[in-house]
């Protein structure tokens, strides 16, 4: 019974705090008025936002440092290719065929299997216009869904908060890491981040202590309002330094209330739930696992973010880029069997995506430079599987400063998995209409 | 325009913010001294830090090493296969243990060295330029590094940007070091316009290239662990740059770049984000843009200029900003007037914070301010004050001292186990009359952990949890200030 108080949303959360076990303490007059208002609020809305419980679940997977993805879906019959490659080129057997002239990297032994069972589609020379070739800059683009030349403050994920899970549950979102990812940047945040489910929790030495603790961490807010946005929104300003909305303690009330609400509910989760495959023991092994985990112990999130580095392979890249895909396809495939196993993969869709791209060309030392246009990968059972979008020419003709050419814009996956998928306008979230890629 | 504040505003809680920001904080006694000096005097004190001696000594092992060279060279030309290995290792070990040192000898500085403001300083240009030991992998560097952003700390930006430039550690950190006339590297020449001195929009790819051929002579002395111009490598050829053009060299690149107007404003900007802890309005921006340049783009009298201007008190700067991993550690102990945790303890508890001393995430450094807080690290901040104030450590698990930073986890772990925390001597921090009832009590802790009030409703559970007691004891003072610290506001500075 203790999972179904935690699982409700932020504000009844704090209404039944406030109402509850707490009002041996004196109420302050400022949260009185805070409860007064949200009682109000929330008696007007009537609409239930659909929950992680039962629908559909989007799990974003960055492949960070800038995947060489030339290398990954590779034109095997293409002749340019192995020109332009004549060490790193991938071998026949190092190949595994998708078609007559495109194939997988040969560590992408999951993938293949996914493939060949309809659930994977693999989307071609995904990328945006006038791309940027700087980490942080074409991250941040991916991130906010922004147009190449210009600052968005919010991410994409946190614009779909703002607009499509008002009153939702904080655990509406959840990164496994440490850091929150540009992506979630919202007017209203959500979202949750952990990394290790033991820890995360107050540890205190007595009950009394856990007590005060709890009381002191749900007193918030200066400004009246918890959705109000004056208090505690998180944006990145155009020169790259990070803001809130209001005052910073406001937005760190906001997550320590988050921080509360969540962690007894996700360790109670972490530990009730048992895999049904066996995982990688990489990191992103790890935080599928635990995603695998929370899906199966039903917390209310609709997006999960994991990521896996590495990828940025100026310099011997076939050792590393062989040992960080079979990871990721490994990784992928345990989570897929996973969520099988428990009947939950009819509502989990993986997507991946990498800041770019890298050269056509290998460099000097073994590895390749940032570049631009790379696929994307989306995994489920209801994808639309198959080769999506059409190979980008690799003829030195075609190239633009030694990169390929994009076919698909990434915000048309975004938009094709918003409308779709999270059954949601993709409109108020991209800021602009793109015509939704059809990846389900 | 920066309007200078007016020194008979000058108060304890003023005292305090200076301190807080343009330092790691204090104890109340050092505030008030700052208080009695009045506003110039206060800036002065913590400014003109060149006039207080530091006798702190380098680690033994902060120069060049012959020997090691010497026996690189050795095992490179006639050793075997096994004995490389076994060198490497040894060198491995060794500059593991030599960066462990440097973080808690670094720390030490910033809790207990005489000039707060230079370590102040010292951090933000670590963060700023960002270079990681993670790919620099000689301690060496990493201290020497460290000690010209000290020597520097305060001086013309030019001369820093330039000796930031042809430092070893940068050299090797962003590939200057491997660039030639034939292949000119562009990893510096991009981001000290990206990310050092302009910003993303103020050049172009072609700048980029041409300040790549012209920075072709700057290399590294492996040898000797030290910068060399070789001549062999520049490029002597015409290069056009930011609209001019010349047979320019690095020296030329980097004074080119600082002229732009846009420089001062770039640095001046993050140098009111990182001590006023806001983004400047555009028109900010340009008054302290235009007050670095009339001062010959030297930091010291800019510094000056900031910490005695309005701007800088006002009610929406004051106690609203984050304090860093390193800014909540440093001034835990400092107000707690406790032991600085061994450099094994500060380094786990900084890197699970966020922000790993000589390892910053990426070339682009730790992007601060909101960011440092998610509910992990807000639950891992709280559990880490139960540590520092009772003095045990917290529940690291192996996983957290795996990194390549300690090396095997399991030895970590079992050194950790021996390792003793100090933990806060209530007797020392609170008089005895301060020790008298609950109101006195949180009213002291108040004033030392948070140079404010906190508000009535979180005062109230606070004395409800003392009231809670039969007999008041140091350890449940000790409690309750693990519970100050476990709230969002001791989280703000």
């Amino acid at each position: 019974m203790k999972n179904e108080i935690t699982l409700q949303t932020r504000r009844e959360f704090l209404r039944r705090t406030v109402l509850g076990s707490s009002l041996a303490w004196t109420v302050p007059a400022f949260l009185a008025n805070t409860f007064t208002a949200l009682q109000a609020e929330a008696a007007d809305s009537a609409i239930q936002t659909p929950t992680g419980r039962d629908a559909n679940i989007l799990v974003v997977l960055q492949m960070a440092g800038g995947n060489d993805g030339i290398n990954t879906v590779v034109p095997f019959t293409n002749d340019f290719y192995h020109r332009a490659r004549p060490t790193l080129g991938l071998k026949a057997d190092n190949i595994l065929k998708l078609s007559d002239s495109i194939g997988l990297h040969g560590a992408l032994k999951g993938f293949k299997e996914l493939f060949d069972a309809g659930q994977l589609s693999v989307i071609q020379g995904v990328g945006y216009p006038n791309p940027n070739r700087s980490h942080f800059r074409s991250t941040e683009i991916w991130q906010t869904a922004s147009d190449s030349d210009r600052v968005e403050k919010y991410g994409w994920l946190g614009r779909y908060f703002d607009n499509a899970c008002a009153g939702a549950d904080p655990a509406v979102g959840v990164t496994i890491g440490n850091q929150l990812p540009q992506a979630f940047f919202a007017a209203k945040p959500k979202g949750i981040v952990f990394n290790n489910p033991q820890n995360y929790r107050f540890m205190a030495n007595g009950a009394a202590t856990e007590e005060s603790y709890k009381k002191l961490n749900e007193l918030e807010m200066s400004s009246p309002l918890p959705d109000d946005n004056s208090g505690g929104s998180i944006a990145m300003l155009p020169a790259g330094m990070p803001m809130t909305g209001g005052r910073a303690v406001d937005f760190i009330s906001r997550t320590a209330l988050d921080a509360q609400h969540s962690s007894d509910e996700v360790r109670a989760i972490a530990a009730r739930v048992q895999n049904q495959s066996e995982y990688p023991a990489s990191q992103l092994g790890t935080s599928l696992k635990l995603v695998a985990k929370l899906i199966g112990g039903g917390l209310p999130t609709r997006i999960y973010y994991v990521s896996q580095g590495g990828y940025d392979t100026h310099t011997n890249q076939l050792g590393s880029q062989q040992r960080l895909l079979g990871d990721l396809a490994e990784s992928v495939k345990s989570f897929t069997d996973d969520l099988k196993a428990q009947g939950n993969l009819g509502r989990v869709l993986v997507m991946t995506f990498s800041e770019f791209g890298r050269r056509v060309s290998e460099n000097a030392n073994g590895g390749t430079d940032h570049g631009a246009a790379a696929p994307m990968f989306v995994i489920g059972n209801k994808v639309k599987a198959g080769l999506l979008g059409k190979y980008p020419s690799l003829a030195p003709a075609d190239l633009f400063q030694g990169d390929v050419k994009y076919n698909v814009d990434f915000r048309s996956v975004y938009a094709g998995v918003l409308e779709s998928w999270l059954k949601t306008k993709s409109l108020p979230v991209l800021g602009k209409q793109f015509a939704p890629l059809p990846v389900v | 325009m920066l309007k200078p504040i007016s020194s008979t505003n000058w108060d304890y809680a003023k005292a305090a913010h200076l301190l807080n920001r343009a330092g790691f904080g204090g104890r109340p006694a050092e505030i008030q001294k700052l208080a009695d000096l009045g506003l110039d005097g206060a800036v002065s004190a913590l400014l003109d830090f060149e006039k207080i001696p530091d006798p702190t000594p380098a680690p033994d092992w902060a120069k060049p090493d012959a020997e090691q060279m010497k026996k690189i060279q050795e095992v490179n030309r006639s050793g075997t296969p096994a004995d490389k290995k076994q060198l490497q290792q040894e060198l491995q070990q060794t500059q593991r243990r030599r960066i462990m040192e440097l973080r808690g000898w670094w720390l030490q500085r910033m809790v207990s060295g005489p000039r707060p403001l230079q370590e102040k300083m010292v951090l933000f240009w670590h963060g700023h330029f960002a270079t990681s030991y993670e790919k620099v992998r000689e301690a060496y560097f990493m201290w020497r590094q460290n000690e010209l952003f000290r020597r520097l700390a305060t001086g013309n930006w030019q001369q820093l940007l330039t000796e930031a430039g042809k430092d070893p550690a940068m050299l090797i950190w962003l590939d200057q070091a491997q660039s030639r006339k034939a292949h000119p590297n562009e990893n510096f020449a991009r981001e000290v316009m990206e990310l050092f001195a302009l910003g993303e929009g103020h050049y172009t790819e072609h700048d980029i290239a041409e300040a790549a051929r012209a920075l072709t002579g700057w290399s590294l002395e492996r040898q000797e662990e030290r910068y060399i111009y070789r001549p062999f490598f520049q490029d002597t050829g015409e290069k056009t740059f930011l609209g001019r053009t010349g047979n320019f060299d690095g020296d030329d690149v980097i004074q080119i770049i600082v002229s732009q107007p846009q420089a001062a404003k770039f640095i001046t900007a993050k140098l009111w984000n990182y001590f006023a802890g806001q983004v400047p309005s555009e028109a900010l921006a340009e008054a302290l843009a235009a007050n670095f340049r009339a001062n010959g783009n030297n930091f010291k009298p800019f510094l000056r200029a900031l910490f005695c201007s309005e701007e800088f008190y006002a009610p929406d700067i004051i106690r609203n900003q984050v304090k860093s991993p390193v800014q909540w550690l440093v001034n835990t102990v400092r107000v707690l007037e406790s032991e600085l945790p061994p450099p094994l303890v500060s380094w786990g508890m900084l890197r699970q914070l966020g922000q790993d001393l000589f390892a910053p995430p990426n070339v682009k450094g730790w992007d601060g301010g909101v960011t440092w807080i998610t509910t992990n690290t807000l639950l891992t901040r709280y559990n880490d004050a139960q540590a520092l104030v009772e003095g045990q450590l917290p529940a690291l698990t192996a996983g957290d001292f795996g990194g390549k930073g300690a090396g095997n986890g399991q030895k970590a772990m079992k050194a950790l186990q021996r390792l003793r925390l100090g933990g806060v001597n209530v007797e020392k921090i609170l008089s005895p009359e301060e020790r008298a009832d609950k109101t006195t009590i949180v009213a002291a802790l108040e004033k030392r952990l948070f140079q404010a009030s906190l508000n009535s409703a979180q005062e109230q559970i606070l004395r409800e949890f003392l009231d809670a007691k039969t007999k008041l004891s140091n350890a449940d003072i000790v409690t309750t200030i693990r519970l100050m610290m476990s709230t969002p506001e001791y989280q703000v500075t």
